[in-house]
């Protein structure tokens, strides 16, 4: 920052040694924090041991780092000329997915290019909030209020969350849809939409639950009304997670010690049930701790996008980070029995690459705002590109 | 790329705006935090207890270890009924079971056969859930361990070490002891009401509940109580750890000591043969049971694993009825050996014992002619002759004097038309009539209300109405042979170490010290005069230790048409019951004994008294003072005596009763002439 007063002559700031400089280390620190906890848990649910997952948590968290330092000395035009491209792109491999996509557990999500297997809808998640950011980086702030310019972006987000929700991955889709609306509120959706929208919403959901649902997302949802109705089905998951929650105590049963984990009544303890794994062994000096990062992360991250100069930076970085404190508000909502069990990790702590490596691209993003907070970006009036 | 196409106050609005909404969803971001921080610590601090118990609940299981069944011992410490150990083989009903598939790992390890399958299969369907089903019991090592082995990649099957009950004397026990057998429906709806009863324990697969006689009545005091074991299991189930510190052991049942002694017992049934009926033996002085059987019997270990269809059939279908217990629940009419107790009436009544009856083999009273069992008669009778005769004109008219409620108060000051607590149920009281009795079974039928004259001499006889059972014969032997107390037979010496009441601590018998000598004087002589009904076969060997007894022969069908009485040929159902009752040494009683042999001809000295004379050898053989009383019969020091004694005492049986020197003999008997 001591720097940046005296980065005043033209061409200095692209200079890669500033650009390096620039990058907001506290915040690369506690990503590294969640990460080492992420990975500390895992090593203990595999019995003390750094296979099968610690040591690829690890490892994945190293090159995704560098790919993520890599992204943040990228140029923002660069993003902001990428953004209707990658977006496409995101598309395409949707309507892909659903014509020759893996099944898998009963959904069409997985795509595989030479032997490489993943989930265009992680693609679409940057995409989708580098899309909107440049679209909205070109309206004004009346049309963007209200006018019918917005339904645009609204077919931006309705498309993509729409095959998504198709394959079906009600995740995901959910997700996507609370990325795009987190842009156009920041954007400066007019207060009466945002209230009619949410009225809407609120009146829409029992029937869509109990009429568009499939079975299996249903009995989810009902569960989650009311755990304890089934505790050997549907309703395991959340009540053998509340149950390692509640066991950990104020300073939990020891690092290595959760018998929910340890002894598999927890679910999914390595992936989405992480928290609860770290809440049993660590208790709520260890899960206060861990929320309090998150927070760090979403709050230093909320205000580099305050700080951009440019709007496309302001919409980027505001949209990434807020899909990443919806993963971490579901998940936790989730493990603690506040909200119904959907496939949503917790980011950087839980194990899983492929959202790894989607929020490590997006904190490049992030930090390429931070980096480029006084470059101009062209208009996207006009224009395409 | 450099101009800006949004002019500045827009640019200024757009950011402000994003600065409001940032701000904004900052704040509902910290909110969902604070959201999440605050259930956090609902759940972790304000319910932790609750969850840290629900969390040990899944972590720990506790196994119910059933405690070992109380044994159950005769009087000398012989164990009667034990238990031993067992291996079992059991699937646990569990959700997601394939039993089909767990059936056909499991064949490829132990036998199973297409009717266990079925079996096996359909107990599952029934079992509640999670509870355990027995595939085999007494597997041996070699499956068990190939089973155990290969438990981890079976994780529904368990194979553990129970125990089941073993009675090592089988059938000699079976009625008095009865056996276990599992766990009814009936079992279970019953003790369902009871709180102080485990619940659990009943529904553990390898618990037994006593079924009948002392494993039915002592068998809260045989359970004991249940113990766990404290293990670490995983959400399959699986057992991760065992933690012993945290196991409750079991404690074993109590132990269940009866008077019974298991020498008499073995060989009292022994000697039965394939007859049917009853052996007692009590003990005249404590009133102690030393043998109760009842023959034929069965083995109760088969009842333990459970008897199959064809198996019950043919024990249940046997007409000799090996599953009546003929010592308390069989009951029969006492013929002759009731003459003693007529007798006693008789003198209570003040009528004088030498006051002689002519016997001439038939007697003309009431319309007909009774007869006496010898067709020529006995001559002349006084009340020792007649019982040592077993005389059936002189009770015919002796009874008529005497009348039947007197009779009948005199029966039960005997023991006889009562049950007797001896702590195990299945007791039939019998029947002993009187004019009362008659007034209450024929309410119907007023006509046949009131006591008709012929019905007395029959009752002298021990015919008629009298029903009587093999305890309560063996009651009346022991309290005539002990002349004083009203003796109680008890069958439970103690349980878990606390002595049962005896039977001694009884008030005294309503009969004279003199009456009661004068009718054992007449037993002595059944059994020791050469005249007598059962000499021949009541001669114990046993120097001068003689035996006092009495016949019996109980009519199943009518003579009166001149049929013979000879049942050799007879069909075994038509054939006279034939009793005894005796006690020994008869100038120191100290066994009593009754014998019925149901259908074993006439005669009460053919079947009966032999094998009296048998299991009475074993009773005074196994004490030690009778013993050393043969040994050395004491209390005679010089030597020629014994000599002589020894030398004679085989070949040459005392000719009178009373024995002429040894043992201070009983205050009040009479020693000559009777």
């Amino acid at each position: 920052m001591t720097l940046s007063g005296g980065l005043s002559r033209p061409g200095e700031r692209d200079r890669p040694t500033i650009k390096f400089m620039e990058i907001d280390w506290t915040f690369c620190l506690v990503l590294c924090l969640i990460a080492g906890s992420g990975a500390l848990m895992l090593f203990s649910i595999a019995g003390a041991s750094w296979e099968p997952w610690a040591a690829r948590h690890l490892l994945r968290f190293g090159v995704y780092f560098i790919i993520m330092v890599a992204l943040a000395m990228c140029d923002l035009r660069w993003w902001f000329m990428a953004a209707y491209p990658v977006y496409g792109i995101g598309l395409l491999l949707l309507i892909a997915v659903e014509v020759v996509g893996d099944v898998s557990l009963g959904a069409q999500r997985w795509l595989s290019i030479g032997g490489f297997r993943f989930q265009p809808s992680e693609v679409m998640k940057i995409g989708l909030v580098l899309a909107l950011a440049r679209y909205y980086h070109g309206l004004s702030s009346d049309s963007a209020r209200m006018s019918w310019r917005l339904l645009i972006p609204a077919t931006m987000i309705a498309l993509p969350v729409l095959l998504v929700a198709h394959q079906p991955d009600l995740g995901t889709a959910v997700l996507i849809t609370a990325t795009g609306l987190s842009i156009v509120v920041l954007a400066g959706l007019s207060w009466r939409i945002i209230i009619a929208g949410v009225v809407a919403v609120m009146v829409a959901i029992p029937p869509f639950v109990m009429f568009v649902l499939h079975d299996y997302q249903r009995n989810r949802v009902l569960t989650f009304m009311n755990p304890e109705s089934d505790p050997s089905g549907n309703g395991y998951h959340i009540l053998q997670s509340k149950i390692a929650l509640g066991s950990g105590g104020l300073l939990g049963k020891g690092f290595g010690l959760g018998s929910q984990s340890q002894l598999n009544f927890l679910p999914e303890k390595q992936t989405d049930f992480i928290f609860a794994t770290l809440a049993e062994e660590f208790g709520f000096v260890g899960c206060f701790t861990v929320l309090f990062l998150y927070g760090a992360v979403i709050f230093m991250a909320l205000r580099i996008a305050s700080i951009s100069h440019s709007h496309f930076g302001r919409l980027a970085a505001g949209g990434t980070i807020s899909t990443f404190a919806l993963y971490v508000l579901i998940n936790g909502g989730m493990v603690m029995g506040m909200a119904p069990v959907v496939g949503v990790p917790m980011p950087m702590l839980s194990y899983g690459g492929t959202v790894m490596l989607t929020v490590m691209i997006g904190f490049g993003l992030i930090q390429a705002v931070r980096v480029h907070r006084y470059t101009e970006v062209t208009s996207g009036k006009g224009s395409w590109m | 790329m450099s101009e800006p196409s949004i002019f500045f106050f827009e640019v200024n609005e757009r950011q402000g705006v994003f600065h409001r909404r940032a701000f904004l969803l900052g704040g509902l971001t910290g909110v969902g935090l604070l959201a999440l921080g605050g259930r956090l610590a609902q759940l972790q601090l304000v319910e932790a207890q609750r969850y840290q118990k629900l969390s040990a609940g899944n972590q720990f299981n506790y196994r119910l270890v059933p405690p070992p069944r109380g044994l159950i011992l005769d009087r000398n410490g012989v164990s009667l009924a034990s238990n031993r150990p067992n291996f079992r083989l059991m699937i646990n009903k569990d959700k997601g079971l394939d039993a089909e598939a767990v059936l056909d790992d499991l064949t490829k390890l132990v036998p199973i056969d297409g009717t266990r399958r079925a079996r096996v299969l359909r107990d599952l369907e029934r079992a509640p859930r999670k509870a355990p089903v027995v595939v085999m019991e007494d597997l041996s090592w070699e499956e068990f361990s190939r089973v155990n082995i290969r438990a981890p990649e079976l994780p529904n099957v368990t194979a553990d070490m129970g125990e089941v009950r073993v009675y090592p004397f089988g059938g000699a026990f079976a009625h008095v002891i009865g056996y276990v057998a599992k766990v009814s429906d009936r079992d279970l709806e019953a003790a369902k009401k009871d709180p102080t009863q485990d619940q659990e324990l009943l529904h553990h697969p390898g618990f037994r509940i006593g079924k009948q006689g002392v494993e039915k009545a002592f068998d809260i005091e045989l359970r004991g109580r249940t113990g766990a074991t404290k293990t670490e299991v995983d959400a399959q189930g699986r057992v991760v750890r065992l933690d012993p510190a945290g196991d409750i052991p079991p404690t074993a049942g109590k132990a269940v000591r009866l008077t019974l002694d298991a020498d008499i017992q073995n060989r009292a049934l022994e000697v039965m043969g394939d007859e049917s009926g009853a052996i007692v033996v009590m003990d005249c002085r404590t009133g102690d049971l030393l043998c109760m059987v009842s023959a034929p019997s069965f083995d109760a270990n088969r009842f333990v694993r459970g008897l199959s269809g064809p198996e019950y059939k043919a024990l249940a279908e046997y007409e000799r009825k090996p599953l009546l217990d003929k010592a308390m629940t069989g009951v029969f009419p006492p013929g002759s050996t009731f003459k003693p107790t007529v007798s006693l009436a008789a003198l209570a009544a003040g009528i004088n014992p030498e006051v002689r009856i002519f016997c001439g083999g038939s007697w003309y009273y009431g319309g007909r002619t009774w007869r006496c069992y010898k067709p020529g008669g006995h001559g002349s009778q006084n009340m020792h002759d007649a019982i040592k005769n077993s005389c059936d004109i002189y009770f015919y008219q002796t009874s008529l004097k005497v009348g039947p409620t007197a009779i009948a108060n005199a029966a039960r000051a005997m023991g006889f038309g009562q049950i007797f607590d001896i702590g195990i149920p299945g007791q039939k009281k019998g029947l002993v009539p009187d004019p009362e009795w008659k007034k209450r079974a024929f309410k119907k039928n007023p006509a046949n209300q009131i006591w008709f004259p012929g019905e007395t001499p029959s009752y002298g006889i021990g015919q008629g109405a009298l029903t009587v059972n093999a305890l309560q014969l063996a009651v009346m032997t022991a309290r005539l042979a002990n002349a004083k107390k009203a003796l109680n037979p008890r069958l439970v010496k103690s349980v878990g170490d606390v002595e049962q009441p005896s039977g001694a601590d009884v008030p005294d018998l309503p009969f004279s010290p003199e009456h009661l000598a004068y009718v054992r004087g007449g037993m002595a002589a059944v059994a020791n005069d050469v005249t007598g009904t059962a000499y021949r076969n009541s001669q114990l060997g046993l120097g001068d230790i003689q035996m006092a007894g009495k016949t019996g022969t109980a009519q199943v069908r009518s003579y009166d048409k001149g049929v013979s009485r000879k049942s050799d040929d007879v069909r075994w159902r038509l054939k006279d019951h034939n009793l005894f009752v005796a006690f020994a040494p008869y100038d120191d009683p100290r066994y009593a004994v009754s014998v019925i042999i149901e259908h074993g001809g006439m005669g009460g000295a053919t079947a009966g008294a032999p094998r009296a004379r048998e299991v009475m050898r074993v009773a005074l053989l196994k004490d030690p003072e009778i013993r050393a009383r043969i040994e050395r019969p004491a209390p005679l020091p010089e030597a020629p005596v014994e000599d002589i004694m020894e030398g004679a005492a085989p070949e040459d049986p005392v000719e009178e009763a009373p024995p002429p020197e040894p043992g201070p003999p009983p205050p009040g008997t009479p020693t000559g002439g009777l």
